[in-house]
């Protein structure tokens, strides 16, 4: 009920961000290279610092993305939290309860219930008009071949929740080498990327998922 | 002398007295819902809901900037400026109240959970005892860790103790969490809730704390890309209030002065002219005070009375002033002749509206009341006090020449070109009522609402950016105490469930996780109020799990929580502030009856099946969309039922005034004509019928009948001779038809919608009526009466 709306949003603060120029030729290249991209997969290891708790927790993870609109995430060694996109929808699935929750892709980007995928979300925009489109950038640092990028995006929504989105890359390979996103309250989510390999052929069926003995409803997105 | 003077002034006093006293309660009802029918369902549930739910003193100011920072910080600053006007404002809230104070959230929480049933409890108070503790907070890290939602990180964060996970599937939250009640999705446009510190008296009341809000808000905000609404129930009611306000004494003020237009252009006299508009006013202030002492409220239609009253008790003026002035005797003789058509027209006029008392619409029987009580006080004035003015007037101007139009309503010219006009206007509204058919039926809400109004307008802002719920039906569930509603919510629940799998329901939500479950409570609180002695040992665990201290202190204060309620007698209800606002419309709880409420969208095309299939006793599915379509049904049903009866009445009445079948056969022949031409016109028109213009009928049937009344009563005494009675009436008829259709047309230009259709409608009818009677009555008469047609040929 919208009665618990108030505990989602403990984190809430509120921002002061200046803008200032910055120099976009990396991200530009960035998002050029990913025009080839045909195929992704990684190992990623994702800690969480989150202001309630005294240490991170750090939880590993594979993720497997094809164009145009593939995707397999998990999280948990054995998975305890799977994500699966095939076209326009979403499954975000618990095989511990065996359920899953199906989304809509253009429903959850429209309620800003994206907030949950975005970290998935990827390739990020289409190109960079697109990125203008969506995201603010906020700092973009070059050293030798590492990119530091800090974005946020346009959505007020997500601008409550979040302090800023923040990508590291190889300017070279255009490989992602960690994501992360911070919150208003000073907690974040990061995950660091390993084992990148780019346009390598991924067998179809990691995009399948059996669903024999599942639940599966339609997510109150 | 001596005696009559003391006499009159004490009358004088009394009338002064009784108006006073009756001007002075005159109030106005707004609400639409109390001109239909209370034993309809769709009424019914609508009027519970608006007696529980609306906010009398809650006004919705609407934000809209260009930049969500700029609605954001204006909305602040115009809650702070609120704020600063304590005499004022209760309270205005731009934002949630958790979100300054989450603390109070605690006792939400802890209401649900203690809601839930005794296993869950008993599981969660496992789940927290020393054996399993360590156990349920790994499993939090666990998913604190692993979770992709992050409603539920942020829940957990602060949960450690999932006490949260008792209410089930959070899952179910989520959606209904990015809806919010004060902003848009994009953050461009805010609202805030501006509460009056004082309960309004009277309209008036309300009309200048809006108009005061208004300037504060004005004041605070001069940016001009920033656009403020205004709207909720005060901002209706000082709209609408006022526009009624405005509808009546306009509407009523331009009647008087199309009179004196029409009077002065017929007959060429200033005094009695004077004297007569002195007339209408005392009968109005009369009508108005004794409305004010006897109705309640007066509804939108009664506001419309006001110029009807004028334009119907001119009539009697008229036909006084027109016997006076061949007159010769005194003033009781003139008092005597005039009775009899007095005495029948207002007598059938005042019969036909007060009938309309039998009517099951309240709407109605106020119109009926106002006009009834209107026409006696009419016909009193005009026979005793007009009628001694007159005779006065007359003695001191004898000799004087008839004017161009008295002269020219005796002309036989005139009265055959006119019947042939009338003929061919009458041909020619049948032949569109041939083509076009009937016009349409409408009985949507749009004929309820004011065509102009500020409030409204910010509503309609309000559906488009914030949440449009007027395709959704409400949910109103209504029982003596919290067992019966929540009996009655579990039936609805499962109704719901079971057409949803129908595939009749999109979705629903219901009030049932926030309704206390009072054997839960009870069976609950024995089990969850020890938990406040262990929270040193919760604490403790909770750190040495990872967490920090503050993310334990939600926790604590539910425990705390349950702790005090442990002595408070059940059923127990959450009372905080914040609480109070998430309760406020989900749940009434005071006064002798408890209502809960749930919003269902339904499938298109399912609604009334929807409807039926839900409502039980006690549970009503309703919306406007929904009361609209009852009315469809069910209005026209009990019009004719009220105007057969009434056309009953007025044959009966007409039977022992005529003692002629074959007048009053054509009594009925001209009415069923005059309606019908009416149709014609509407349809031509493109007008439809609606609630307010289906009571424009009865009102056809209690004052347009007049003029045919007249006329026959005319033709009786002059015996048979027809243009004998339109020489005589021909010009009182058109007098009173112009002025009663002034009356209407005034209110044709009413903001009100409703009430314009019936001011139209009635213009019309009256006009066609008038018509009719004058110039096609008399011929049909002396064609079925040879020696009437003799009479006519005979040289004058």
């Amino acid at each position: 009920m919208r009665s618990l709306l108030p505990f989602l949003c403990l984190f809430c603060a509120w921002p002061a961000l200046a803008a200032e120029p910055l120099d976009m030729t990396p991200v530009k290249k960035w998002l050029a290279k990913q025009e080839d991209l045909h195929s992704v997969q990684a190992d990623f290891t994702q800690t969480r610092a989150l202001r309630a708790l005294r240490s991170p927790i750090a939880t590993p993870g594979h993720m497997w993305f094809g164009m145009p609109d593939s995707l397999r995430w998990e999280l948990g060694e054995p998975a305890k939290t799977i994500v699966i996109r095939k076209g326009d929808t979403y499954y975000l699935i618990q095989p511990a309860r065996k359920r899953a929750e199906r989304y809509k892709a253009d429903s959850i980007a429209k309620k800003g219930g994206a907030m949950g995928f975005a970290m998935i979300n990827f390739p990020i925009a289409k190109d960079f008009a697109d990125f203008n489109r969506q995201f603010e950038t906020l700092s973009v640092t070059v050293t030798d071949d590492h990119c530091h990028l800090e974005i946020l995006p346009r959505d007020a929504q997500a601008k409550k929740m979040l302090q800023a989105i923040k990508f590291d890359f190889d300017t070279t390979t255009g490989h992602l080498l960690s994501f992360e996103m911070a919150t208003r309250d000073g907690s974040s989510m990061r995950s660091d990327f390993t084992n990148v390999r780019m346009n390598q052929k991924i067998d179809r069926h990691v995009f399948d998922y059996d669903f024999t003995g599942y639940e599966v409803v339609d997510g109150k997105n | 002398m001596e005696k009559t003077k003391p006499r009159w002034i004490a009358i004088i006093i009394a009338l002064l007295v009784f108006t006073g006293a009756g001007l002075s309660r005159i109030s106005f009802n707004v609400d639409i819902l109390k001109l239909l029918p209370t034993h309809l369902p769709q009424v019914k549930g609508l009027s519970l809901f608006l007696k529980h739910f609306s906010q009398p003193k809650e006004l919705i100011v609407t934000v809209e900037a260009p930049t969500s920072e700029l609605a954001e910080s204006t909305a602040d600053a115009l809650a702070d400026a609120f704020s600063k006007h304590p005499d004022l404002v209760q309270r205005a809230v731009a934002r949630a109240p958790w979100e300054k104070r989450p603390a109070d959230l605690s006792e939400l929480l802890a209401f649900l959970v203690l809601n839930q049933p005794p296993e869950k409890i008993r599981a969660l108070v496992n789940s927290l005892s020393p054996e399993q503790a360590d156990a349920t907070l790994k499993s939090s890290v666990e998913k604190l860790g692993e979770s992709i939602s992050p409603q539920e990180v942020a829940l957990l964060s602060y949960d450690p103790y999932n006490v949260a996970g008792a209410l089930g599937d959070l899952g179910s939250f989520a959606g209904t969490a990015q809806q919010s009640e004060f902003s848009s999705a994009d953050g461009t446009f805010r609202v805030l809730y501006v509460v009056s510190a004082h309960n309004f008296p009277n309209y008036k009341a309300a009309i200048a704390w809006v108009n005061q809000i208004k300037q504060i808000a004005h004041a605070t905000v001069t940016d001009s890309a920033i656009h403020l609404g205004f709207t909720g129930e005060p901002a209706f009611v000082a709209d609408i209030s006022g526009s009624m306000e405005w509808d009546m004494t306009s509407s009523g003020f331009v009647t008087l002065l199309v009179i004196a237009l029409i009077f002065y252009l017929c007959y060429r006299r200033a005094r009695p002219l004077m004297e007569l508009q002195a007339m209408l006013v005392l009968i109005f202030t009369l009508s108005l005070a004794a409305a004010g002492l006897f109705l309640s409220q007066l509804t939108v239609i009664g506001v419309g009375c006001a110029a009807i009253m004028i334009g119907l008790s001119v009539d009697y003026g008229y036909f006084v002033y027109q016997r006076s002035l061949h007159h010769r005797g005194t003033v009781g003789e003139l008092q005597r002749q005039c009775v009899q058509n007095i005495a029948w027209t207002s007598g059938t006029t005042a019969a036909v509206f007060f009938a309309l008392n039998f009517s099951s619409l309240p709407g109605l029987s106020q119109l009926g009341n106002l006009v009834g009580i209107g026409v006696v006080f009419g016909a009193i004035v005009m026979l005793t006090i007009y009628a001694r003015l007159t005779m006065r007037f007359h003695r001191s101007q004898e000799g004087r020449p008839p004017s161009i139009i008295e002269r020219l309503f005796v002309t036989p010219g005139f009265w055959r070109k006119g019947a042939i006009l009338t003929a061919v206007i009458v041909f020619f509204l049948l032949g569109v009522l041939a083509v076009k058919g009937l016009p349409q039926p409408d009985f949507s809400a749009r004929t309820l609402r004011p065509r102009k109004s500020e409030a409204y307008v910010a509503l309609d802002r309000l559906y488009a950016r914030l949440t449009d719920d007027r395709d959704m039906l409400s949910l109103v569930v209504a029982g003596k105490d919290e067992a019966e509603v929540l009996k009655r919510l579990r039936l609805a629940e499962n109704s719901l469930s079971a057409a949803e799998a129908r595939g009749e329901v999109k979705s629903f939500r219901t009030a049932l996780p926030l309704w206390p479950a009072v054997g839960n409570q009870r069976a609950n609180l024995p089990l969850l109020a020890p938990l406040a002695k262990e929270i040193p040992r919760l604490r403790e665990r909770a750190v040495a799990a990872g967490f920090k201290d503050e993310a334990f202190v939600l926790d604590e204060a539910i425990f705390q929580q349950w702790a005090a309620w442990a002595n408070v007698p059940t059923p127990l209800w959450p009372t905080n502030d914040t609480s109070r606002w998430i309760f406020r419309r989900v749940a009434s709880h005071e006064g002798d009856q408890l209502l809960a409420l749930g919003m269902v969208t339904p499938m298109p095309g399912h609604e009334d099946a929807l409807t039926a299939a839900v409502q039980s006793e006690g549970t009503w599915l309703v919306s406007w969309n929904q009361l609209g379509r009852e009315l469809r049904h069910v209005i026209p049903c009990e019009f004719g039922h009220v105007i057969m009866a009434l056309s009953a009445i007025v044959i009966l009445l007409l039977i022992i005034a005529f003692r002629s079948i074959r007048a009053v056969a054509l009594f009925v022949l001209t009415t069923a004509l005059v309606l019908a031409c009416l149709a014609g016109a509407m349809s031509l028109l493109g007008m439809g019928w609606n609630f307010f213009n289906l009571a424009a009928l009865l009102l056809l049937l209690g004052t347009g009948t007049d003029y045919s009344i007249l006329l026959l009563l005319a033709m009786k005494r002059n015996g048979g001779d027809a243009p004998a009675a339109q020489r005589e009436l021909g010009l009182v008829i058109c007098l009173c038809a112009f002025s009663a259709s002034a009356g209407f047309g005034t209110i044709s230009w009413a903001n009100h919608i409703g009430l314009a259709s019936l001011g139209q409608t009635c213009a019309l009818g009256l006009v066609l009526d008038a018509l009719i009677s004058l110039f096609l009555l008399p011929r049909v008469w002396a064609w079925i009466h040879p020696h009437a047609r003799a009479v006519e040929e005979m040289p004058r």
